[in-house]
C-alpha cells in the first residue's frame, strides 16, 4: 500500500517544469513539488488520482498517467471545462496546487500472474497508462500483456510516444485502431473491440482493464463478456463530478459507494451492483 | 438532576453568555417565525417558540464559508494559501432533540470517519448544548418515528424540561454538572424524574393525532428501500412533483452535501468557499464537458431518499439519515416531504392493481 504524505485539506504547491502538447486540446504537465521533503515522500499508487488547484480558477479531479516506480510525475489534461481551461493557458514556471493522491488504485498483487488486456478508448488511455508502465517495469511477473488502443482518427491517438515504444517492447502486444482513418492512415480502422479477433484475445486467467467514454465501455464489455471473461475479471475507473476528493461532498456518490473514497478502480461486477449509469 | 425556576431560566444562558456566543430560539415578529440566531439581547429566548424555521445546522456547518484563501501573483512567486479555520466557543441553548441529532449526525460523518474534516471540527471543538424537550409537538413533528424525541437521551450538556413552574436540569456532561454546581442550583428529586417522563409520555399520546400517517412506518420503509423493493412508480411519482428547488436539502439538520468554488477579488487575492449543496440540482452530478449520470429528476429524487433512508444507516450515520423534524415536508412544495415519501412508498407496496 500507499506509506507517503497524503495531501488532505491544504493543496500544496507545485511547479510545472515542461509542457507538452498531446493532441487537440490534451497537454502534458510535468511538474514537481515546491517543498522538496513532501516531493520526496508523496508517492502514489497505480490507479488513484489527485485534486489539481489551478490557482484563481478552481480545483479539478485528475488521474495520475505516471507509473510509481521511476516515471516523471506529470498531469494529462484535456480542456473542458473552466478550470482546465485556465490550466491550458499557464506556462512552464507557473505553479499549481496539488492535493492527493486519493482512491484506492489498480490492484497489482491480485493480477500477477495472469494475462493483462487494456482496453482504451481516446483519452481513456491516460489513467491506463500509470498501471501499463507499471506493468512493463515488471513484464516478468506477468503472462501476456496487451494493449489495444482506440481513438476517433489518427490525430486523436494518445502518448504516440509511448504507444512506440510499447509496440517495441519484447512480450508487449500493441495494437492501435481509428474510428475513420486519414488519408496515409495504413493501420486499423474500426471500433477498437474489433481487434479481440486480431489478437485472439485470452479468456482464461486473463484480467481486462477497460477505460474511454460511455458508449465504449458498454461495447466492449458486452464483448468481453460475450467472449467468457468474467465480470470480476474486468476491471475500470469511473469518473465523476468531484469537489473534496475526501468523502465528504458527496458529489461523486454512485450507488452505496463514493468514487473518491471507494473507487476509481472498480471491477464490473461491483459496478453492476451500483445500480446507476457509468 | 437540578431544579431552576422558569422565571429564573435565563439565569443559565447569561452564566454561559461570559464563555460562549449563546444561540437560542427567538420568535421574529414580522413573521412569527422562530430562528436560531446569535443572541445579543438574552431576553428574546423563547423556549416555548415553535421548533425553528430551520435547524442550527448553519452553527456548525455556515451556509457559505470560506475554507482557505490564497494569492498567487504569477510565474515563480510563491503562493500563499491559509486555511481558515474557525474556532469560536459557541453555546447552542434551547435546541431540540431532533436538531441535537442532526448536528449528531454531522458529527459522526464530519469526524467519525477515515477522513477528519478539519473545518467542521474547528467549528465543533468549543460548544456548550442545552437541550429543550419538547413537552408538545407541533404541527409537522414526527420525532417519535425516527428514535430522535421528544426529549434528548444523550449528546447535551444540559437538558431543560418543563415541568410546571420549574424546568428539571440534567447534566450530561462533566461541563454540565459544573455549571450546575457553580449556579447552585436547587437539586431535584425522584417525583421531579417521574413529572419530567409523565410529560413526556404526554407529549408522545399527541403525536398520534399528528403522524400517525407515517408513524412507525419509517423503519419498514428503510428496510424497503434497502432491499430495493420500494417500487419504481414511487420515484417516478415523486420525481414528477419535484421542482428541483433544493428547499429539502437546505432545512434538513443532517444534509450536509456541500460545492467548492474559488471566488477572486481583482486584486488577486482569492477565497475558497464552500457552500451548501442539493443533490436535486441537475448540476449536481454533471461532470465538465456535460456528461451527466444522473440527469432524469427521479433518479435524484431516488438517492436522497436512498442517502436518507438506506446510505445514512449503513455508512454515514449510523441511524436514519431523518430526524424527524418535518421541515421537509413543511417546504416542500410538491408535497414530497420526507414523511409523505414513505406513506407513497407504502401506499404503493399495497397497491391494488396487484389484486
Amino acid at each position: 500500500m500507499n506509506n507517503g504524505t497524503k495531501i488532505v485539506t491544504i493543496p500544496e504547491s507545485a511547479t510545472i517544469e515542461e509542457i507538452k502538447d498531446e493532441i487537440r486540446d490534451v497537454k502534458t504537465f510535468y511538474m514537481s513539488l515546491d517543498n522538496k521533503k513532501i516531493d520526496k515522500s508523496f508517492k502514489i499508487k497505480s490507479g488513484q488520482f489527485i485534486m489539481c488547484t489551478v490557482f484563481g480558477a478552481g480545483e479539478f479531479a485528475v488521474s495520475l498517467p505516471p507509473s510509481p516506480e521511476n516515471d516523471r510525475f506529470h498531469l494529462t489534461v484535456r480542456k473542458v471545462g473552466s478550470v482546465t481551461n485556465a490550466l491550458h493557458e499557464l506556462q512552464a514556471g507557473d505553479k499549481v496546487g496539488i492535493r492527493g493522491p486519493f482512491g484506492n488504485g489498480f490492484p497489482f498483487e491480485e493480477i500477477k500472474g495472469k494475462n493483462i488486456v487494456y482496453v482504451a478508448g481516446g483519452i481513456g488511455l491516460i489513467p491506463l497508462r500509470s498501471s501499463i508502465v507499471h506493468v512493463l517495469q515488471h513484464k516478468k511477473d506477468f503472462g501476456r500483456v496487451i494493449v489495444l488502443h482506440g481513438a476517433r482518427t489518427p490525430d486523436d491517438l494518445m502518448y504516440k510516444e509511448n504507444l512506440k515504444e510499447w509496440q517495441a517492447f519484447p512480450g508487449f502486444e500493441t495494437y492501435i485502431t481509428v474510428d475513420v482513418g486519414t488519408p496515409g492512415w495504413t493501420g486499423e480502422v474500426g471500433f477498437v473491440h474489433t481487434l479481440f479477433d486480431k489478437v485472439n484475445l485470452p479468456i482464461e486467467n486473463t484480467v481486462a482493464f477497460v477505460c474511454g467514454p460511455p458508449v465504449m465501455f458498454n461495447t466492449v464489455i458486452a464483448e468481453l463478456m460475450k467472449r467468457g471473461l468474467r465480470d470480476d475479471c474486468i476491471i475500470s475507473t469511473l469518473e465523476r463530478h468531484m469537489k473534496c476528493g475526501v468523502g465528504k461532498c458527496q458529489h461523486c456518490a454512485i450507488g452505496r459507494t463514493l468514487v473518491c473514497t471507494d473507487g476509481p478502480v472498480y471491477t464490473y461486477r461491483q459496478i453492476k451492483t451500483l445500480g446507476e449509469q457509468i | 438532576m437540578y431544579l431552576i425556576r422558569k422565571d429564573d431560566i435565563l439565569t443559565i444562558a447569561k452564566a454561559l453568555s461570559s464563555d460562549y456566543q449563546i444561540y437560542g430560539p427567538a420568535v421574529e415578529p414580522l413573521s412569527g417565525q422562530t430562528f436560531f440566531d446569535p443572541v445579543t439581547d438574552l431576553g428574546e429566548i423563547n423556549l416555548a417558540a415553535p421548533i425553528p424555521a430551520a435547524p442550527p445546522k448553519s452553527v456548525v456547518f455556515p451556509q457559505t464559508e470560506r475554507i482557505l484563501s490564497y494569492r498567487y501573483a504569477g510565474g515563480s512567486a510563491p503562493v500563499e494559501i491559509k486555511p481558515d479555520y474557525k474556532e469560536q466557543p459557541k453555546a447552542l441553548f434551547g435546541l431540540r432533540s431532533c436538531d441535537l441529532t442532526g448536528i449528531q449526525c454531522l458529527d459522526r460523518f464530519f469526524l467519525g470517519q477515515e477522513f477528519v474534516d478539519e473545518v467542521y471540527r474547528y467549528h465543533r471543538k468549543k460548544m456548550f448544548m442545552v437541550t429543550n424537550t419538547c413537552v408538545k409537538p407541533f404541527t409537522y413533528c414526527f420525532c417519535v418515528c425516527t428514535d430522535s424525541g421528544p426529549a434528548a437521551e444523550e449528546g447535551y450538556d444540559l437538558n431543560l424540561t418543563d415541568i410546571g413552574d420549574y424546568y428539571l436540569v440534567e447534566s450530561g456532561s462533566a461541563k454540565g454538572k459544573d455549571l450546575c454546581e457553580k449556579l447552585k442550583l436547587e437539586k431535584a428529586a425522584e417525583k421531579h424524574r417521574a413529572e419530567k417522563n409523565s410529560r413526556i409520555d404526554k407529549s408522545i399520546s399527541q403525536f398520534e393525532a399528528l403522524s400517525t400517517e407515517s408513524k412507525a412506518w419509517v423503519s419498514r420503509v428503510m428496510n424497503r428501500v434497502t432491499t430495493g423493493f420500494a417500487k419504481e412508480a414511487v420515484w417516478e411519482y415523486v420525481g414528477d412533483q419535484c421542482l428541483e428547488c433544493g428547499a429539502c436539502s437546505f432545512v434538513c439538520p443532517s444534509c450536509s452535501c456541500f460545492n467548492i468554488a474559488d471566488s477572486c477579488t481583482a486584486s488577486g487575492s482569492c477565497d475558497r468557499l464552500r457552500t451548501w449543496d442539493s443533490c436535486s440540482y441537475e448540476g449536481y452530478s454533471r461532470m465538465a464537458g456535460g456528461h451527466n449520470p444522473r440527469k432524469p429528476v427521479e433518479d435524484r429524487r431516488n438517492k436522497r431518499f436512498f442517502c436518507k433512508l438506506s446510505y445514512s444507516q449503513s455508512k454515514k450515520y449510523l441511524r436514519p439519515g431523518c430526524v424527524g423534524c418535518g421541515r421537509c415536508n413543511w417546504v416542500c412544495p410538491g408535497d414530497i416531504g420526507l414523511p409523505n415519501v414513505a406513506k407513497y412508498i407504502r401506499r404503493e407496496t399495497t397497491s391494488r392493481e396487484q389484486l
